[in-house]
């Protein structure tokens, strides 16, 4: 396995190269042979890196604690299915992991594209793709290889960090590198424009599925990872604005603020140097994630510590973002649009706001995280900034972005005028100014909070007539009852409303993090058994004390009766767990969740005569934030659902 | 729509101004020095007014904790230069990786005239699994 494993890795490198070569000299020559002989190499690639991968899993599947990658994050008494997701635990394994998936994207794309080999642009992003394909076999071959060998045999692996033995970890990871690495597509359909010189002005049409796909994924491994810390950390928060979390964010922002333009271009053919910047700069964000764990140069719980190969992800950082600055400068003036936005008050105009703010919140972020770099040379001291930092320049800006999700589809396409806008703004902005006065008057005074739940009330209203207004609409068309023109309109118009469910996720989003950042409820105290404690509605009693053996891990638990409002309503358990090759305990946190609110219980610690330390919490609203990103998912998907034969109207 | 252009051009200038106010003031007001334990003993001129981030190992031996009272007191010495220490008080819950020779960052206020360091947060660092390895988290 391991020579399988060692052989196929540098298959597919050499693989990668000749496709470069192939393309290169079909481009030179002009001859579609070998371009059609590049395209199947990438398909090749993608076949050995399946191969690679599958030596790696099986290597892990079959302990063999000689292979140094296996020895580090595996042993024999860890649960088979987390055997499987060491697999990228580590650096190296994690590497392999991007550079197949990577390879397979490539050759859907060689797929896909198999009858358009002869457009002008095709064998370059063939070329782009195969460049990208051999940096990362690069590294796996020549620095940082998963199938290197120990000089022996050790009898035993040295496991999993217990924090990574939870169900996060199968999808967290590889959700997030979906996303990133799904994001090269449309960028080297994007180079491929540039250096072709024939700028396909399709090219947001053919990639607009990935870019909604690659964000889903993001989406989805960000929201994952916030609830894997939740649920698994004890700290009892979801998002610490850690260096790492940082780099998975600004991607998504940035995607985020590509998605919304590319509408425009699209529509009114406007903001095409836009476009094509903000791709690159979603492209090099995410490669910016993946420097960041391995150079060492930020601490982080992500971190895997210096590996070396920093420098080389640095590299290749330089010289893309540098060649795609080059390359669209040249074609700046074909680029150029002759229209450009025709009010302040259009729709339009509301997408470019989106953006500035959006692309200013990825600044701030990228700016706090590596502040602690560039510090001492701005400052001429050394400084940090942390939490509190993002969350005083970052929540404004969220606020105004909420804004304007909700003011966007008040305003029309070019030029709104005052009266349509007063029409249509009148009924949302009364149902905020109600909810936000109700809200003042239930004891919600601070500013931040009361401007979000007003905002999403806002935001919520405006989203709910645009679905009643297109059901209407339909049913005057059709005649049919409101039962069956609004899930019908809602599915023939998927796209857009696609969008709406995506911002009403946003919305629930918003919510939760209020909820549970503002009304926080937060207590630790030192129990002996029999006695009690009390946090918000709840009392909690020491009831008992337990302990016993699990697979891989000794337990101690904590049994704490409920009551809520003076009812009993559950019995918790709270564990610590010493697993077995590691040296410290971990805290298991146990859950009850509700709509209202979650009490949340850890036990930092066990004292002697079964004395214990509870670090108790409520966080009200919080279930929603969760909710709200399946909401997020949904529409997401729900946008990229593929019309049927008939055009789809936009 | 020269004059529309133009007043979109003006409200976006609004708004990147005002990021860079926020961002500014977000320096300011929650910017946070890192020193070393050896920086902080030799250099006590820090102004008063700003918290301090100081990373160091906990001295073996050192460490009282309080159960009831969670109450956590241990002597803090510099990475570099062992000799170089500070005594510390955190209020709170020991963590998990909290223990003997662990490397720890501590944020707070520091009394030159007590030695002491009056910390408001309290990280500990994991220890590398393993010895001699250098990775040790996911991604």
């Amino acid at each position: 396995m391991v020579t399988l494993g060692n052989l196929s890795q540098s298959a597919a490198f050499i693989c990668s190269l000749l496709a470069m070569v192939l393309l290169l000299t079909g481009l030179m020559r002009n001859d579609l042979r070998f371009i059609e002989a590049g395209r199947r190499a990438l398909t090749g690639v993608a076949v050995l890196a399946s191969m690679a991968a599958f030596a790696l899993a099986r290597l892990f599947m079959t302990d063999n604690f000689q292979v140094e990658y296996v020895a580090s994050y595996s042993d024999r008494a860890l649960p088979i299915f987390y055997k499987a997701t060491s697999f990228w635990a580590g650096q190296k394994g994690s590497l392999l992991f991007w550079a197949w998936v990577l390879s397979l994207y490539v050759a859907l794309v060689a797929f896909n594209t198999r009858k358009e080999t002869n457009r002008k642009n095709t064998p370059y992003i063939y070329l782009i793709l195969s460049g990208i394909v051999a940096f990362f076999f690069l590294l796996l071959v020549t620095v940082s290889s998963p199938f290197e060998l120990l000089a022996y045999m050790p009898k035993d692996g040295q496991g999993l960090n217990p924090m990574l033995q939870n169900p996060g970890m199968i999808f967290h990871p590889p959700t997030l590198f979906l996303g990133y690495i799904g994001f090269t597509i449309p960028f080297a359909y994007a180079i491929a424009s540039l250096i072709s010189g024939k700028i396909d002005p399709d090219w947001l049409k053919k990639t607009r599925r990935w870019n909604i796909l690659s964000w889903i994924f993001l989406t989805i491994g960000i929201i994952l990872g916030g609830q894997w810390a939740y649920v698994e950390l004890g700290w009892g928060g979801f998002w610490a604005w850690d260096p790492v979390e940082n780099a998975s964010f600004i991607p998504w922002l940035i995607s985020t603020a590509f998605i919304h333009t590319s509408i425009i271009q699209e529509r009114r053919n406007i903001m095409k140097v836009w476009n094509m910047s903000l791709i690159v700069l979603t492209f090099l964000t995410c490669i910016f994630g993946t420097y960041l764990v391995r150079s060492g140069i930020l601490q982080s719980v992500h971190d895997f510590g210096a590996t070396g190969l920093g420098g080389y992800f640095l590299a290749f950082m330089i010289v893309t973002g540098l060649g795609s600055i080059i390359l669209i400068a040249e074609s700046y003036g074909e680029l150029r649009t002759k229209h450009s936005l025709e009010s302040l008050l259009s729709r339009e105009s509301t997408f470019l706001f989106n953006n500035v703010i959006l692309l200013a919140i990825a600044f701030s972020t990228f700016f706090g995280t590596i502040f602690p770099l560039i510090s001492e040379v701005v400052t001429g001291n050394k400084l940090t900034v942390g939490e509190p930092f993002f969350n005083m320049v970052n929540t404004p800006l969220f606020l105004l972005l909420l804004a304007i999700t909700g003011l966007c589809p008040l305003i029309s396409w070019r030029k709104a005028s005052m009266s349509n806008l007063k029409e249509n703004f009148l009924i949302p902005f009364a149902l905020a100014v109600a909810g936000g006065a109700v809200l003042f008057i239930t004891g919600i005074r601070e500013l931040y909070p009361l401007l979000a739940f007003t905002l999403s009330l806002f935001v919520s209203a405006t989203i709910l007539l645009e679905f009643i207004g297109g059901a209407r609409a339909r049913r005057k068309l059709t005649g049919e009852s409101m039962l069956l023109s609004f899930p019908r309109v809602i599915w023939k118009l998927r796209r857009r409303y696609g969008g709406y469910i995506v911002h009403f996720g946003v919305v629930l989003v918003v919510v939760g993090i209020t909820g549970s950042t503002a009304f926080k409820l937060e207590k630790e105290l030192t129990l002996q058994r029999g006695e009690t404690m009390s946090i918000g509605d709840y009392t909690l009693k020491y009831k008992d004390f337990t302990s016993f053996q699990d697979r891989n891990r000794t337990v101690y638990a904590a049994i704490l009766g409920v009551t809520k409002n003076g009812e009993a309503v559950d019995d918790m358990m709270t564990e610590r767990r010493y697993y077995i090759n590691a040296k410290q305990p971990t805290t298991e946190v146990s859950l009850r969740m509700s709509l209202k609110e979650d009490l949340y219980l850890t036990m930092p610690m066990i004292g002697k005569n079964d004395e214990i330390t509870i670090k108790a919490a409520v966080n009200p609203l919080l279930v929603w934030g969760w909710i709200g990103g399946v909401f997020m998912v949904l529409g997401g998907i729900m946008a990229i659902i593929p019309a049927g034969k008939r055009r789809q109207a936009v | 729509m020269k004059k529309s252009s133009k007043k979109t051009g003006i409200a976006l200038l609004l708004i990147l101004a005002g990021v860079a106010v926020l961002i500014l003031k977000g320096v300011s007001d929650t910017g946070v020095y890192y020193r070393t334990v050896a920086e902080v003993l030799t250099d006590s001129a820090l102004p008063e007014e700003r918290g301090v981030r100081i990373s160091g190992e906990v001295e073996g031996g050192s460490i009282h904790y309080d159960q009831q009272a969670l109450s956590l007191s241990f002597v803090v010495r510099d990475l570099d230069e062992p000799a170089k220490k500070m005594k510390v008080v955190y209020g709170g819950v020991r963590p998990d990786a909290f223990d003997a020779d662990v490397e720890v960052i501590l944020e707070g206020r520091y009394d030159a005239q007590q030695n002491t360091f009056y910390a408001e947060s309290l990280l500990a660092k994991c220890p590398s699994k393993y010895e001699g390895k250098t990775e040790q988290e996911e991604e």
